[in-house]
């Protein structure tokens, strides 16, 4: 008699493993993003259009590598990444197809624009400089080289080189000045580190708060963040410091800056909807959302960035190729190993 | 008397192939990784070696180091007082000083950071009441000592666990004994108790090292690198997985070597506990000591415990308004769900193996046994990928589905990677009971089947539940499987946790922190139900 249950209840279990099933009107993403406003995004879309988003969420290596091996069996229609770097390298490795609708193509401003037609960015942030109020005259910083300058000595904050915003700023310095330029620069930089790097980019800017550093390289949106925090001592901490956009000189490249993007999968089997879904993140209405909740910048030229974030004022930003932020990856995580960035 | 022992040896041999065949499976993604190691061999592993490897392993060393003597220090001697004395509070300390093993490390790293950093609590009032004193408080936390200690906060119960049951469990007889010869408490415990229960200490410690090989998201944060560290850096950021399975062998080889290690040293202290031996009596503390006790028990309990705790809920009515009830309903949900399932099938492995090991007694399934155990000294990780590639490459080009990404496949990796947890308690419980019991079961005719179900499991029973919480409780705090290999819109506690705190957003992750803890509590209060019964049965 036990024996029936038993069966009955691994048939039971047996089912509900499987993956939900499969209907047509859904769109499957791997996503490296994980803000809580990509979720009110799906939600305002499928509330729109009634496609059903499902999401999972890793580390953007992971995912690709997850990608290569499914192969033409995967279920992802949608690449989301906060690299560029890491869409190149999905593009490398033929896991990636055009994507191009007259649309988006008026969505996105022509500058962000992948030259190659393979992924579509959604947002962007610059890797900017802060400073403490105290302690530095706006007047002394200019470039991101010039913080290799021994005037920074014990004066310089950074986070670990394993992070992604740091492999692509180097990627960035390695295609504009050339690799050994780079590697000078690299071990100028850690000459000046006044602490190993560590933390997160909030941290380095409470580190300058604290008195420990006096400049940090950080993400802008951590900025906004900090200074929308309810806690008020973050907040202190916040206005502690200032923003610094480094290269704006005459004739300078700009500041460094990276997207989040879309790729669309080579065998998406629910291609026309992940279409849809670009076109609705590029638009407008989404990107308005986007600029209020995570503090990044929007790719919609109409679209005008939190309040916040536009009281640092309009920067110049590096026109480079961002798929060279992925070419160059390689070469920039030898230099920080070389040349000892922690 | 031949007959019988010929029909055990044809019975068993069912067994034993029925036991291969799963040991087959659980070894399967492993053995895929060896392979790729032959067929693809990496190109980077002495250009790690020349430049970061030897920086990393270093690092481990000394990670591990720290974070050993703390777990020693906070576990072993509130062990040995609530083993031996009585006093007031002893009932409550024996209750809560497992408690920190429900909060996950990465959890008590990112917690302490930010009540110990320049916005946090401490400093904020240091600077607003006391200006002179806060500047000597305001310094770099994030050390690599820093993090052996907070570590050692969230890990120590394995080693209180382990020498808990082993100083209850040694009876009076030694301690009699030794005070006869004249030996003083301290010199009767260096002397007799610790060489003892070393077995059982060193087996919590194990457990203790695997943790830190395998610590993920706080080291990440402190900026320290570790091995693992090393192979995720030749996986992701050089792009060659043939150096990052390369770097998981040779961190193989390294468990391995302390495994043996373990075995050869316990093997010369063949001692079985004297169940007959009478109970020990506590002994009553006299006033001097009792402050000592106090602190001794209570600073672990504090640190490791209470502290995070108030600093967690102190932000879960700071975000209260900004909770969603449903996502944590739904989440709370799919932790209990995925890591009972998976627990279960675990106990169930186990057991299995083990009394296969029990009843066969060929060389064979000992080593099976062992082998089937090295899934935890595996960064989670490169379990997952292990899968991926057997997965999409083999399974595939039979049944072209896609596996990944189901239930099954989740599921499966957190058998490979748990087994060992939920071996420990089992074996050690099986080892404690007599052949005499096997002996007598076969003599009534009992078949391998009905000897398991009448006589192993009811005695048993204790550490089955025990064997099945702690596993739970490892699943439920576990973050680079589920991240891996996740189906589809599937958040457990854990991931929703670490994706709040990697974005630096710490309040809104307390929720569902708080939620990991509630439950990991719950669950260890009722093993601590569970031992105490099994301390007054045996």
């Amino acid at each position: 008699m036990y024996k029936y249950y038993y069966i009955l209840l691994l048939s039971v279990l047996y089912v509900s493993c499987f993956p939900i099933n499969k209907t047509s009107n859904e769109i499957n993403i791997y996503s490296q993003r994980h803000y809580s406003v990509d979720e009110i995004q799906y939600k305002n879309f499928e509330k729109l259009t009634g496609i059903k988003v499902n999401v999972v969420k890793a580390n953007a290596d992971e995912l690709i590598e997850r990608l290569k091996n499914e192969g033409k069996n995967t279920p992802a229609d949608l690449f989301i990444t906060v690299d560029a770097g890491k869409l190149f390298k999905a593009k490398e490795l033929s896991l990636l197809q055009k994507v191009s609708t007259p649309e988006i193509k008026e969505n996105v401003n022509d500058e962000f624009e992948d030259k190659n037609g393979y992924w579509v960015p959604i947002t962007y942030r610059a890797r900017i400089i802060v400073h403490s109020n105290d302690r530095v005259n706006p007047s002394e910083l200019s470039t991101y080289e010039d913080l290799a300058n021994s005037k920074w000595k014990d004066r310089l904050l950074v986070r670990s080189s394993s992070n992604a915003y740091n492999e692509a700023l180097m990627s960035s310095i390695v295609a504009n000045l050339g690799s050994d330029s780079a590697e000078a620069w690299s071990l100028g930089l850690v000459n000046n580190f006044v602490r190993d790097p560590k933390g997160s980019d909030r941290d380095q800017v409470k580190a300058i708060a604290a008195g420990q550093g006096d400049v940090a390289i950080v993400n802008s949106y951590y900025i906004g963040l900090l200074l929308s925090s309810e806690k008020e001592e973050e907040l202190k901490a916040g206005n502690a410091v200032s923003v610094f956009f480094p290269n704006q000189e005459e004739g300078g490249r700009g500041s460094h800056i990276n997207v989040s993007g879309i790729g669309l999968t080579k065998y998406s089997p629910n291609k026309e909807n992940a279409i849809k879904l670009i076109e609705y993140l590029t638009g407008e209405e989404a990107q308005r959302v986007y600029v209020n909740n995570s503090y990044e910048y929007p790719v919609n030229p109409n679209v005008e960035p939190a309040d916040i974030v536009k009281n640092w004022g309009k920067f110049k930003s590096d026109n480079l190729d961002l798929n060279l932020l992925g070419k160059y990856r390689e070469e920039a995580i030898l230099i920080f190993d070389k040349t000892g960035w922690k | 008397m031949e007959i019988i022992k010929n029909y055990f040896i044809v019975e068993n041999k069912r067994w034993i192939i029925v036991s291969l065949l799963i040991a087959f499976f659980l070894l399967l993604p492993i053995v895929i990784l060896f392979i790729k190691l032959f067929s693809d061999p990496g190109k980077n592993f002495f250009y790690l070696w020349n430049t970061v490897l030897i920086d990393y392993t270093f690092n481990t060393f000394y990670l591990i180091l720290i974070t050993s003597l703390f777990t020693l220090l906070f576990g072993l001697f509130p062990a040995w007082i609530i083993s031996n004395y009585r006093f007031i509070g002893r009932n409550f300390y024996d209750l809560v000083l497992f408690l920190p093993l429900a909060i996950p490390s990465y959890i008590m790293g990112f917690t302490y950071i930010d009540i110990l950093s320049f916005t946090g609590p401490i400093q904020s009032f240091l600077r607003n009441n006391f200006p002179w004193l806060a500047s000597y408080f305001n310094i770099d936390y994030l050390q690599i000592e820093t993090l052996g200690v907070l570590l050692g906060l969230a890990l120590y119960p394995y080693v209180y666990t382990a020498a808990r049951v082993a100083f209850s469990l040694l009876g009076s007889n030694y301690i009699d004994l030794s005070k006869s010869l004249g030996l003083s408490t301290i010199k009767s415990f260096y002397k007799i108790i610790l060489p003892l229960s070393r077995p059982a200490i060193f087996s919590g410690l194990f457990l203790v090292f695997m943790e830190v090989l395998n610590e993920y998201g706080a080291v990440k944060y402190f900026g320290i690198n570790t091995y693992t560290t090393g192979i995720f850096k030749a996986w992701f950021s050089l792009g060659d997985i043939g150096t990052a399975i390369q770097l998981s062998c040779l961190l193989l080889l390294v468990v391995f070597f302390f495994f043996v290690l373990e075995k050869i040293s316990s093997s010369k202290t063949n001692f079985f506990y004297e169940t007959n031996s009478p109970v020990q009596k506590l002994l009553y503390v006299n006033k001097d000591k009792l402050f000592l006790f106090h602190l001794v028990c209570s600073i672990p309990f504090i640190l490791g415990f209470f502290i995070p705790l108030i600093f967690i809920v102190n932000n879960v009515f700071q975000t209260y308004s900004s909770i969603d009830f449903v996502r944590l309903f739904t989440l709370s949900f799919n932790t209990i769900f995925v890591s009972s399932l998976s627990s279960f099938i675990i106990i169930i492995v186990a057991l299995f193996f083990l009394f296969i090991e029990k009843i066969s007694k060929t060389k064979i399934n000992t080593i099976i046994s062992h082998l089937i155990s090295l899934g935890y000294a595996i960064p989670g990780a490169v379990i997952g990928l292990g899968l991926i590639m057997l997965f999409s490459n083999i399974i595939d080009s039979f049944f072209s589905v896609s596996l990944i990404g189901s239930f099954y496949v989740l599921i499966y990796a957190y058998v490979i990677r748990f087994l060992a947890v939920g071996k420990s308690p089992i074996k050690s419980s099986l080892e404690k009971h007599p052949e005499s019991y096997d002996d007598t079961g076969k003599n009534l005719g009992l078949g391998p089947f009905k000897l398991l179900q009448k006589i192993h499991l009811p005695i048993n029973k204790f550490a089955l539940i025990s064997a099945f919480i702690l596993t739970f409780i490892d699943i439920m705090k576990e973050l680079p499987i589920t991240l891996i290999l996740r189906p589809f819109n599937f958040d457990t506690l854990a991931t929703q946790t670490y994706e709040f705190a990697i974005e630096e957003m710490l309040p809104l992750s307390s929720a569902y922190s708080l939620s990991i803890i509630i439950i990991g509590s719950m669950l260890l209060l009722f093993l601590k139900n569970v031992i105490n019964k099994q301390l007054n049965v045996s």
